[in-house]
């Protein structure tokens, strides 16, 4: 039994070896290098680019800009139809390139390159009463943007409050990078991708070339949460566009600073939350309203709301969604996009809740549970939100949970919050080949990636397990578009689709060698599950899960540590322990950096994020993160896949950020409504 | 006084990983993209250009440092150490044995970072080398517990958060507390 | 870009004074971070690597340390903690780990940036600057005139900063720092404080706050003329407090990313008050040395 063992990550060795090859690190002779020229404003239109000082550079190859770059096929995604037209939609877009000998040559002519523009004013700044919001026709990935059921009744307890996000950049560790290769009419781009085949698909449509002639490479993948997900970032598009007018292999990495602006982050949100109750806790009504923005180079519209759709039970619920289109650098996925941001509102108010009812707060959430899907009316799959809750009370001593603001040890003040978690559990159509190598061992591709998750192990270890074989015996081919497709690692389906895939090829296999009566060499099976997946029965799929933060405020100060966080997840099953846990804990740091130092500031005169690099964007270093630790319950979901998993990447973020905000107003016995809760905000209301 | 070249590029002659290297490159390069793009030894990475990251980090006669931050050019005779140098021979380094078996990374981008920063962290605790938490200033030797391998790994950021296992992976190649 | 590579400080002083733009580069540390990001492009760069006496300290006959301008935060960390305690202790919250193995008090002298962290202890334990140029010789600048505005300092175009000369400690020091990580932190602020027992006085010295590092003057006084010297009597907590608003009121901070300037204020005030009130204590224990 391979399933759920604790395996080393298969690439772990090459991993710290160093030879892991990450995008942009294959070796290719006569490579080239390319830096992008981003615009100064943050409205208006290109007038001229001037290169000559550029291209008198000795080194420098060629320049780009509009009027003087290939054509693309599909210019309606403006994000992507890099250097297609003069307009400028934000600060940092790409509108120019330089391509050189070395990256020296070209970063130094980069500087040379004179852009001047036609500046309209520009307008950066979301604000709760925006003149523009509007409804947009839906909301990610593919909801309606406004709901409204039942009618609202007079309530005996209420809470009616409004909690601020700022935006949010995901900052993975591995800046994008891409070595575009163009031989004949194929382009071959080693990207650092989420997804091989649904960028090649993408690219070949802007580049109007067959999906054939195009093939996708990405090996290893540093980091992506949701930042090099599809559709692709226009570095990779500018790459090829580089590439293809050199007539040489180029390569373009974008720099840490650049992927502020030019690689997606989360929007910042306003989020007024509604809920009426009856004294006993007994949500009557909840509304959920979200303010976001949009860029005008292409909208995305955070489905923030829709964790009040399905999370607890009431009588009457309403959730809408109103975008501002500003003139910002495009915002996209970012770990758990809707339920993050969605949770860390709801969860604060269920805690307002929970004080203003006098009742627990563990009990509250229990008191609310719905029996069917609240929104699709559907049975849940599963859904064990209740024994995540008591065991992580259990586990973490939640009963000495102090009153607001009373416990004080030395000069800090200390206390302890709650939150639910949740996230969609869904999976989407695969393709993968099984098949007997020449040495008698097997073999399993599909364009699956791994961003860092663990799925190449995983997969290795579903493959061995429906073989019936030792995992040292299989060898699982992953991260190029070349191989059967494989939809991209995001929403927490790629292990649920990949491995569901992989799981029908093995079985297929297998029967075919007891047909065959031996594991003859070439034998082979391929699987599509689209099929079956279509087939599904309605259910509602979540994961769900309890967090859990003690956290210590200096009073003088008003500095915030956070000793303890316990997450207790209830996601399926779980194909590897310890990689499992892994992807759990690295959510939940990324929700204390959400709650306490994360904040990308809007430059208002210049339209871009002030904080542009790593020494002002503050992610959680190894000093900030003490004792956090995940459990789990065993929890296959026999709804949700034929392997019972749920999807792991991206609930451990969720409602981390509500937990140790609850935890500061149980410490301090304040409400903080804005995140990061920062010693600046925090000061001002301590005794 | 040995000028420079008045030209953009200089010979530089150092070790690396015990070799001798000896290439002619542009004095604006920094030692991390000599690594890179020049001697073909990726291993090191690039997560900032700016050391705040630490993906970068190697050592430099003995020291760890962020190759990003480094002019190659001012590393004549440097005897420089990657992520590719560690292991002796086909044996990996304790610390590359012991960040596989705890998983101490995900993505594995801040991986070669992080392990030649522990390396660093091993030999500065044995020096006695105080942290800014090192509660005793005068002891011989620092007892490397979590909170001091949390303070002294700080210069390396793993986004993915994998710290529990990278403190876990330290503490066992240290040999469970104490390195003198 | 050229790259110049004197052997000795006397050629370094003269290719200084041949080319006044010349950026010199020690640790690289803070040089590199302009490079890499082309926000300046000097015409040349001047390693001083290979100026092996930037990288000493020695003692002096006047019972002063002088400590070269290219020893790394790490070996003052090493070598002169015990002897430089507050300095030491501002070391150790320097960048990070790697950053300290190479960046230097000269670096951050030469960048002159409010957020260095070496400004506060020197400014507190009335540390000297040693300058030269070819032309007019060595002068020596006090740490307090050294700093003459945002990322602005006293030193000529064509000098280099050589050493900073300072007094072991005779009393306890003390150095906090505030920000929102618990390491990898530029300063939101910080604070640094020297007890001179001998004539019963204080140093102080904050950090980005102002646009400049800078002394709390009127703190100093008002504390060293309500210190129990002599009698060694514990410290008033009216007097800690006291001391901690005046600390705050020589400082004029701003808002920035890192935080507003009434929070500055407050913080300041918090790390003055905590910081006299951690080196008295040590102080009546009799010790020199303390740390946060």
């Amino acid at each position: 039994m391979e399933l759920g063992a604790p395996l080393d990550r298969v690439e772990g060795w090459d991993k710290v070896a160093g030879r892991a090859r990450y995008s942009g690190e294959q070796r290719v002779a006569g490579v080239c290098h390319a830096v992008a020229v981003q615009a100064e404003i943050a409205h208006g239109e290109v007038l001229a680019v001037d290169a000559t000082a550029a291209r008198a550079v000795p080194g420098v190859i060629d320049v780009l800009a509009y009027g003087d770059a290939p054509a693309l096929a599909d210019t309606s995604d403006f994000e992507l139809a890099v250097l297609q037209s003069p307009r400028v939609a934000y600060r940092g877009q790409i509108v120019a390139a330089v391509v050189a000998e070395t990256l020296e040559i070209a970063r130094h002519a980069q500087r040379l390159v004179r852009v001047t523009y036609d500046e309209l004013g520009h307008d950066v700044e979301l604000t709760p009463d925006h003149p523009g919001l509007y409804r947009p026709e839906k909301i990610s990935p593919d909801d309606p943007p406004d709901t409204g059921e039942g009618e609202e009744t007079p309530a005996e307890v209420s809470v009616d409050v409004t909690y601020e996000t700022p935006a949010f950049h995901n900052n993975p560790m591995e800046p994008h990078a891409t070595l575009a290769v163009w031989e004949g009419d194929h382009l071959t781009l080693y990207d650092s991708t989420q997804g091989a085949a649904a960028q090649r698909d993408a690219l070949a449509a802007l580049l109007g070339m067959p999906a054939e002639r195009v093939r996708v490479v990405a090996h290893h993948v540093g980091g992506g949460f949701g930042s090099k997900g599809v559709p692709p970032r226009p570095n990779s598009v500018l790459a090829a566009l580089c590439a293809r007018r050199v007539g040489r292999p180029v390569k373009l990495a974008v720099t840490r600073q650049q992927m502020f602006s030019i690689t997606g982050y989360r929007t910042p949100t306003f989020q007024r939350m509604r809920i009426g109750a009856s004294k006993d806790g007994r949500i009557a009504d909840i509304e959920h309203h979200v303010i976001e923005q949009t860029s005008t180079a292409r909208e995305f519209a955070e489905q923030s709301g829709v964790v009040t759709r399905m999370m607890y039970a009431a009588r009457a619920r309403r959730t809408t969604h109103r975008l501002a289109r500003l003139d910002v650098p495009v915002n996209s996925w970012m770990r758990a996009p809707g339920e993050c941001p969605g949770m860390y509102a709801l969860e604060s108010a269920m805690d307002e809740l929970a004080e203003a009812c006098g009742i627990d707060p563990v009990e509250l959430r229990i008191r609310n549970e719905p029996e069917r899907d609240p929104d699709s009316g559907n049975p849940f799959s599963s859904r064990r939100l209740v024994e995540c809750l008591r065991l992580g009370a259990e586990r973490f001593g939640w009963s000495s949970r102090p009153e607001p603001g009373t416990r004080r040890e030395g000069r800090h003040l200390v206390g302890m919050g709650v939150a639910a978690a949740t996230y969609p559990a869904a999976a989407r159509p695969a393709q993968a080949l099984a098949r007997v190598a020449d040495d008698g061992s097997f073999t399993v591709s599909i364009a699956a990636a791994d961003i860092g998750t663990g799925a190449r192990t995983a997969l290795t270890q579903i493959a061995a397990d429906a073989l019936g074989v030792p995992v040292a015996r299989v060898r699982v081919e992953i991260g190029d578009s070349a191989l059967p497709y494989g939809p991209l690692a995001g929403g927490s389906m790629g292990n649920a689709s990949w491995g569901w895939a992989v799981l029908r090829a093995c079985e297929g296999l297998r029967d075919g060698i007891a047909r065959y009566g031996g594991a003859e060499p070439g034998l082979e099976c391929r699987a599509d599950t689209s099929g079956e997946i279509k087939n599904q029965e309605a259910y509602a799929r979540h994961s769900f899960g309890a967090q859990f933060a003690e956290v210590r405020v200096d009073v003088d100060s008003g500095e915030i540590r956070v000793p303890r966080m316990l997450g207790v997840f209830a996601a399926g099953r779980v194909m590897n322990a310890r990689l499992a846990r892994s992807q759990f804990v690295g959510g939940m740091v990324m929700g204390l950096g959400m709650a306490l130092t994360e904040e990308s500031r809007m430059d208002r005169e210049f339209g871009d994020y002030l904080n542009h690099d790593l020494a002002q964007y503050h992610v959680p270093v190894n000093a900030d993160v003490l004792g956090i630790d995940a459990i789990w319950l065993d929890d296959p979901d026999p709804h949700a896949n034929p392997l019972g998993g749920k999807g792991i990447g991206e609930i451990g973020i969720v409602g981390a950020a509500a937990a140790i905000g609850n935890a500061v107003h149980n410490a301090t016995g304040h409400r903080f409504r804005r995140l990061p809760i920062s010693p600046p905000s925090v000061i001002p209301h301590l005794p | 006084m040995e000028r420079g070249e008045t030209a953009v590029r200089a010979e530089i002659a150092l070790r690396v990983n015990g070799e001798e290297r000896r290439v002619v490159a542009d004095t604006r390069t920094s030692l991390l993209d000599l690594l890179r793009e020049r001697l073909g030894l990726t291993g090191s990475k690039k997560g900032c250009d700016h050391g705040q990251c630490g993906a970068c980090t190697v050592l430099v006669d003995g020291r760890r440092v962020n190759a990003c931050l480094a002019l190659a050019v001012a590393h004549q005779g440097a005897d420089v150490v990657t992520v590719e140098g560690l292991a002796d021979g086909d044996e990996p380094h304790p610390l590359q044995r012991a960040f596989v078996e705890n998983d101490a990374f995900q993505c594995g981008y801040c991986t070669p970072g992080q392990l030649c920063s522990a390396v660093g962290v091993l030999a500065e605790a044995a020096r006695g080398w105080p942290s800014h938490v090192t509660a005793d200033l005068a002891a011989d030797g620092v007892e490397l517990d979590e909170a001091e391998i949390r303070e002294r790994m700080s210069g390396n950021i793993c986004r993915c958060g994998a710290y529990p296992g990278i403190v876990a992976a330290i503490r066992e190649a240290a040999g469970g507390g104490t390195a003198r | 870009m050229e790259f110049l590579r004197p052997t000795s400080w006397g050629e370094a002083l003269a290719a200084k004074a041949d080319a006044p733009g010349a950026v010199p580069i020690a640790g690289g540390t803070d040089v590199m971070v302009e490079l890499n990001f082309d926000k300046h492009r000097p015409e040349a760069l001047l390693d001083l690597n290979r100026v092996g006496e930037l990288a000493t300290w020695s003692e002096e006959e006047d019972g002063r340390l002088r400590v070269g301008a290219a020893v790394p935060y790490a070996r003052i960390i090493g070598e002169l903690g015990g002897r430089l305690p507050g300095l030491a202790m501002a070391a150790r919250t320097v960048g990070s780990p790697q950053i300290r193995n190479r960046g230097t008090v000269g670096g951050n002298l030469g960048a002159a940036s409010p957020a260095g962290d070496s400004h506060p202890p020197l400014l507190a334990a009335d540390a000297e600057i040693e300058v030269e140029s070819a032309a007019r010789g060595t002068r020596m600048i006090p740490a307090g005139e050294f700093y003459t505005g945002v990322k602005r300092s006293a030193l000529a175009p064509d000098e280099l900063i050589r050493a900073f000369h300072v007094r072991p400690a005779e009393g306890p020091q003390q150095f906090s720092k505030i920000g929102t990580r618990n390491a990898m932190v530029i300063a939101v602020c910080s604070f640094g404080l020297a007890l001179h027992p001998s004539d019963q006085r204080i140093g102080t010295g904050i950090g980005s706050a102002a646009p400049t590092p800078r002394r709390a003057f009127e703190a100093e006084e008002y504390a060293a003329g309500e210190l129990d010297w002599a009698g060694r009597s514990p410290l008033d907590e009216r007097v800690a407090r006291r001391f901690g608003e005046l600390a705050a009121r020589a400082a004029a901070p701003i808002d920035d990313v890192r935080g507003t300037a009434e929070y500055r204020l407050h913080a300041l005030s918090v790390m003055a008050r905590r910081t006299l009130t951690w080196a008295w204590k040590d102080y009546l224990n009799g010790g020199a040395t303390a740390c946060a």
